[in-house]
């Protein structure tokens, strides 16, 4: 699989692209209505982002402006969006009502997931306290320290390999508002180098008390993913289990049945997975049965086995 | 292949009493013959004159009648009429295609008499991607920007001249095509960042001797030596470079559009998607949703006319081919396309029928090209001048 579509929509709210240069804005949504979506080009842009960023801000009125997914800027293969989170913190008085951001909206044809660079992104939280979501792709330069925010409710890092330092970051923030966190732990050849143990600060769930949706997904080491999961403390507050888009194989999702009752979960998601059918049917007799809504589509998880017998299987999404 | 001026009012005579008649060139067991020999007989015509590729390279040319309309269709997938045009021995081979392209634009020129549907010089146009992509800029045909556009352009000789034109022209993704191929063979999907990373996109593989294969199975390519002991053995057939535009998605799923032009006319398209950079059917492409893509297209403030006007203007530059399939790109916005494309025969594209208003609606592409051929004045060839203010539904 690859990242194929843009975001249609954030924080409830449709998502609209502001015009490029020279094209016309005097027929502009309302502020408040849209997700607007600032865009430049990875290559051979027309405008710098700050040129778009510029004419944003004098065409809309920010201070109505609630949601903002930024796209593509140049070079993102090998430049860091470090301007544009400069100008976001830089303009925060301008975006009162801003409540979620997304960074690094770009599809495959633009620039493959773990090509993309990213940076630091704490300050931007720092600097909009009221801010309830936030997301980002690309894991490549991630950056994320740890902090405490006592507005953000759902925390989205889309990546093909996760760093162990944001891991370990958001493991070590305070966020006692946080209900949904997603994050793509990916794989070591794309710098997903955290271990199933950096997880237990997320796990224990002891500074994510409103947390009800939970994904760790898209891991290579799904299996051990399944294995932490099944013990951890953070489950019974849960609605939503998700560990899709990785490696599970029998030996996670049994050690995942061997733990506690999951039977209280409203969803359990398991696709892209490499269970077998016996295993498959176990989980729909423990859990189906008890209403809890399973997905264990295999949709592309295809294996590999070479002639000498080693089998390769992929996380969902990986380059 | 030129009609005699003298031999066309016989043409006219001959036209008048019994219809029109049709010669098709082609490899005779492939079903593009099939589906054109079936289209000509659903005009209620007499089945066309087939005459094998094979036969035509082997005795160095064919005749045909005066009043005979001459299709010429695809040497390809015919291992004995490969091994004739450029000596290889094995049908997946990619390499030979230099040799390939002299074999065939001289093949073309042996082909005498008739009424042409397919000119020489548009083909040998069309099946050189430098060539190809030079016109259309010069019509002003949007294309991806290239450094080997044209006779003026850049000579690739190996990835070195590769590497260096991607600096000079600042295009760290693009296409490395060979100048002669078709059907994304031998065609490499680069792309590239600091600190040395690569990755080629291609369906190419190499064998253990070295030779490059065509597989129907996609592959990814990490290390810039594989990506260079490709691309240097593609070098000697002649390569053309183009800046990768990036694609609108479908579906979550890139997209391009192949609109066949008949007659100066867009008359059918499809959607193709897929997960990586190459949509072709054979590589894991599929079929997308057209209605889609004119939806999406007005929705970004565009218009679809526009779009099949570009295709038409594409077409237009091959003033004396009755029938070319455009690949039209359209950008990541959908408000600009680019040709990425001119497919002489582009045409294979089985039971689609035309798009409303285009005039062959209930006809496949070969069934339009049969009514466009009886539609224009008798002996008048396929020559279509291309004209602007055509309304499209």
């Amino acid at each position: 699989m690859t990242i194929g579509e843009h975001l249609d929509a954030l924080h409830g709210l449709p998502s609209f692209t502001f015009p490029g240069p020279g094209a016309p804005t005097d027929r502009l949504p309302e502020p408040d209505s849209v997700a607007w979506r600032l865009n430049s080009d990875v290559y051979d842009a027309d405008e710098a982002w700050a040129d778009t960023f510029a004419r944003f801000r004098a065409a809309v009125d920010t201070n109505r402006v609630r949601a903002l997914i930024i796209g593509a800027w140049g070079d993102a293969y090998d430049s860091a969006p470090t301007e544009i989170f400069e100008a976001l913190v830089e303009a925060r008085d301008a975006f009162p009502a801003l409540r979620a951001v997304f960074v690094g909206d770009l599809v495959m044809e633009e620039c493959e997931i773990s090509w993309i660079h990213q940076t630091d992104v704490t300050p931007l939280l720092n600097a909009y306290p009221a801010l309830e979501e936030f997301g980002v792709r690309g894991g490549t330069g991630l950056e994320f320290t740890a902090l405490r925010h006592g507005a953000l409710r759902r925390l989205v890092a889309e990546t093909g390999g996760l760093p162990v330092g944001v891991v370990r970051g958001i493991g070590a923030s305070d966020l006692p508002a946080l209900e949904h966190l997603d994050l793509w732990l990916g794989t070591p050849d794309y710098g997903g180098d955290s271990e199933a143990a950096d997880l237990e600060p997320i796990l224990s769930g002891a500074r994510l008390p409103r947390l009800r949706h939970l994904a760790l997904r898209n891991s290579e080491m799904q299996d051990a993913v399944a294995a932490a999961v099944a013990a951890a403390p953070v489950v019974e507050r849960l609605e939503v289990l998700d560990l899709s888009m990785g490696v599970l194989t029998d030996d996670g999702a049994v050690a995942l049945l061997s733990g506690q009752p999951l039977t209280h979960l409203k969803k359990l998601d398991l696709h892209h997975n490499y269970l077998s059918e016996a295993v498959a049917e176990r989980i729909r007799q423990t859990l189906v049965a008890a209403g809890v809504e399973v997905d264990l589509d295999r949709d592309d998880a295809d294996e590999d086995t070479e002639d000498d017998g080693t089998v390769w299987r992929y996380v969902a999404v990986g380059e | 292949m030129t009609a005699s001026a003298a031999a066309r009012p016989a043409a006219t005579a001959s036209s008048a009493r019994t219809g029109p008649r049709f010669a098709v060139v082609g490899n005779p067991e492939n079903r593009r013959v099939s589906l054109f020999t079936e289209a000509v007989r659903a005009a209620g015509l007499p089945a066309p004159r087939v005459v094998a590729w094979a036969d035509v390279l082997r005795a160095r040319g064919a005749d045909f009648g005066a009043d005979e309309f001459v299709r010429v269709d695809s040497p390809g997938e015919n291992p004995e009429v490969d091994r004739l045009l450029r000596g290889a021995t094995d049908p997946t081979r990619v390499e030979g295609s230099a040799r390939w392209y002299t074999g065939f634009t001289a093949a073309l020129r042996t082909l005498r008499g008739g009424i042409p549907l397919a000119d020489p010089d548009d083909l040998a146009a069309l099946f050189d991607k430098r060539a190809c992509h030079a016109v259309l800029d010069s019509a002003g045909v949007p294309v991806p920007d290239s450094p080997t556009s044209g006779p003026h352009g850049a000579r690739v000789h190996g990835w070195d001249d590769v590497r260096a034109l991607m600096r000079e022209h600042r295009m760290p993704r693009l296409f490395v095509k060979p100048a002669h191929g078709s059907s994304a063979s031998g065609v490499l999907a680069v792309e590239t960042a600091g600190g040395g990373r690569i990755r080629a996109t291609t369906s190419v593989e190499t064998g253990p001797d070295g030779a490059l294969h065509n597989s129907l199975r996609v592959r990814r390519y990490h290390d810039e030596r594989d990506v260079a002991r490709i691309v240097d053995a593609l070098a000697p057939d002649g390569l053309h470079l183009e800046r990768w535009v990036p694609k609108a998605s479908q579906a979550g799923r890139a997209a391009d559009l192949r609109v066949v032009v008949v007659a100066g006319r867009a008359t059918h398209a499809v959607v193709r998607t897929s997960r990586g950079p190459l949509t072709n059917l054979h590589l894991g492409g599929s079929r997308g949703d057209l209605d889609g893509v004119r939806r999406a297209v007005t929705a970004a403030g565009a218009r679809w006319s526009d779009v099949l006007d570009v295709c038409e203007r594409a077409a237009s530059c091959f003033p004396r081919t009755l029938c070319v399939g455009v690949d039209l790109l359209p950008a990541m916005d959908w408000r600009r396309s680019f040709v990425g494309e001119v497919n002489a025969f582009g045409d294979l594209l089985p039971r689609l029928t035309g798009l409303p208003g285009s005039g062959a609606e209930g006809l496949d592409t070969y069934g339009a090209q049969v009514a466009a051929v009886l539609r224009a004045p008798a002996g008048s060839g396929p020559r279509h001048p291309y004209r602007t203010g055509t309304a499209h539904a």
